[in-house]
C-alpha cells in the first residue's frame, strides 16, 4: 500500500516538473523571437492641393466577387504573432475577416475579436478597459489561413483593430490595425 | 508501530488529495502541451474566384519630399501578368514624376533628395497625381528585391513618397 502511494506521488511530481518546465523555457525562447515589423501606415492629410490636379481613374481590370475593404498586418512580440488580416465584403453584403500567412502561439481559450481602438499593445487587457469589442469566434488554428464572419451591422470605422485575444489570461497575443485597402 | 504507519499513510493521502486537483487545475489553466502542439488550418478565400486579379503585395504610401498618401498594391492577373495599382492616391503634381520600384532598405529613399544613383525599376510616368491608376510590371521584376514603390521626380531627384510592400 505504501509503495503504491509512493508511485502515485512520484508520477505526480513528474507530471508537475513536465508541466512547469515548458512554460519557463517558453519565456526564454519568446524573448529571442523577433516580432513582425509593424507598418504604421501614417495617414497624411492633403492640405496642399494644387489647382491643376490631374485626376485619374483606372478601373480594376476585373470586378471581384468579394471586395477587400480593409487590411493590416499583425504585430505582437510577446507571443510572436504575424500575418495579415483583411476584411472582405461579399456580393450578399456579408463581412468576412480573413487571416493569411498567419502565425501566433497556441494557447488556452484564444479568440478573435475586433476592438474599438486604433491599435493595441502587447498583452493589453480589454476586459478591464472600457474598450468596446466584437467577438468573432474562437481562434480556429494558431497557424494558417482562416475566415471569420463579422456580425452584420459592425461599424468598421469604429472597430479598427483585429486582436488575437486570450480570454483566460485577458492578454492580447497580437493586434492588426486595419487600414483602407 | 502499525498506528504510526497508518497515520503516515493517512498524511500522504492528504498530500495526494490536495496536490492532484491543484496539478490538474494548473494544467487546465496553462495547457503547457500547447507550446509544442500547433493547430494548422488552411481555409479557402471566402470569395474564391480565380479569374479575378489576386493581390500579392500591398503597402501604404508615406510622404517624403511632398505629401503623398494612398495604397500601392501589386496584383497578379489571371493571365499571369503583374501590375501595380495605386488607390486613394494623392501626391503633389510636379514635373517629370515617375513611378519606380526601389529597395526598401535603400538609404537613398530615406532622404528627400537622392544624391547617388537610385537602384530601381522604371514603371512609367505618373499618370495623375490623384486617383486610382494601374502600371504594368516587367515580367522580370523581382519583388523580393525591389520591395518598395517610389513616387519620384526625375528632374529634381526628389522622392515624393515611398510605400514599403508587404505580402498580402
Amino acid at each position: 500500500m505504501l509503495s503504491k502511494v509512493k508511485v502515485v506521488l512520484a508520477l505526480a511530481a513528474l507530471a508537475f516538473t513536465l508541466g512547469a518546465q515548458p512554460s519557463a523555457g517558453a519565456q526564454d525562447t519568446m524573448k529571442h523571437e523577433d516580432g513582425m515589423k509593424q507598418n504604421d501606415g501614417m495617414k497624411h492629410e492633403d492640405g496642399m492641393k494644387q489647382e491643376d490636379n490631374m485626376k485619374h481613374g483606372d478601373m480594376m481590370p476585373q470586378a471581384n466577387s468579394g471586395k477587400a475593404l480593409e487590411t493590416g498586418t499583425f504585430h505582437g512580440k510577446v507571443h510572436s504573432t504575424s500575418g495579415r488580416a483583411t476584411i472582405y465584403r461579399g456580393e450578399d453584403g456579408k463581412l468576412i475577416l480573413r487571416l493569411t500567412n498567419f502565425k501566433t502561439s497556441n494557447g488556452p481559450d484564444v479568440h478573435v475579436i475586433l476592438v474599438a481602438a486604433k491599435d493595441a499593445d502587447d498583452d493589453a487587457n480589454f476586459l478591464k478597459s472600457s474598450t468596446k469589442r466584437v467577438e468573432l469566434g474562437k481562434l480556429k488554428g494558431n497557424e494558417g489561413d482562416q475566415n471569420y464572419e463579422v456580425p452584420t451591422g459592425t461599424d468598421l470605422t469604429k472597430f479598427q483593430t483585429v486582436s488575437i485575444y486570450c480570454e483566460r489570461f485577458n492578454a492580447n497575443f497580437g493586434a492588426a490595425p486595419l487600414e483602407k485597402f | 508501530m502499525s498506528a504510526h504507519i497508518s497515520s503516515l499513510l493517512f498524511h500522504r493521502k492528504w498530500i495526494l488529495a490536495v496536490s492532484l486537483p491543484l496539478l490538474i487545475a494548473a494544467w487546465w489553466a496553462f495547457r503547457p502541451e500547447k507550446l509544442w502542439i500547433n493547430q494548422k488550418v488552411n481555409e479557402d478565400a471566402p470569395f474564391a474566384s480565380s479569374s479575378a486579379p489576386q493581390p500579392l503585395y500591398t503597402g501604404r504610401l508615406q510622404g517624403e519630399a511632398h505629401q503623398t498618401s494612398g495604397r500601392a498594391t501589386v496584383f497578379k492577373a489571371a493571365d499571369g501578368t503583374q501590375y501595380l495599382r495605386l488607390t486613394d492616391f494623392s501626391t503633389s503634381n510636379g514635373p517629370d514624376v515617375h513611378v519606380l520600384l526601389g529597395r526598401s532598405g535603400d538609404d537613398n529613399l530615406k532622404q528627400e533628395i537622392v544624391k547617388g544613383q537610385l537602384d530601381s525599376i522604371e514603371l512609367g510616368s505618373l499618370k495623375g497625381n490623384q486617383g486610382d491608376q494601374n502600371y504594368s510590371l516587367p515580367v522580370s521584376a523581382n519583388l523580393q528585391k525591389y520591395d518598395a514603390v517610389v513616387i519620384y521626380c526625375e528632374r529634381f531627384h526628389a522622392v515624393f513618397g515611398v510605400a514599403k510592400l508587404e505580402q498580402f
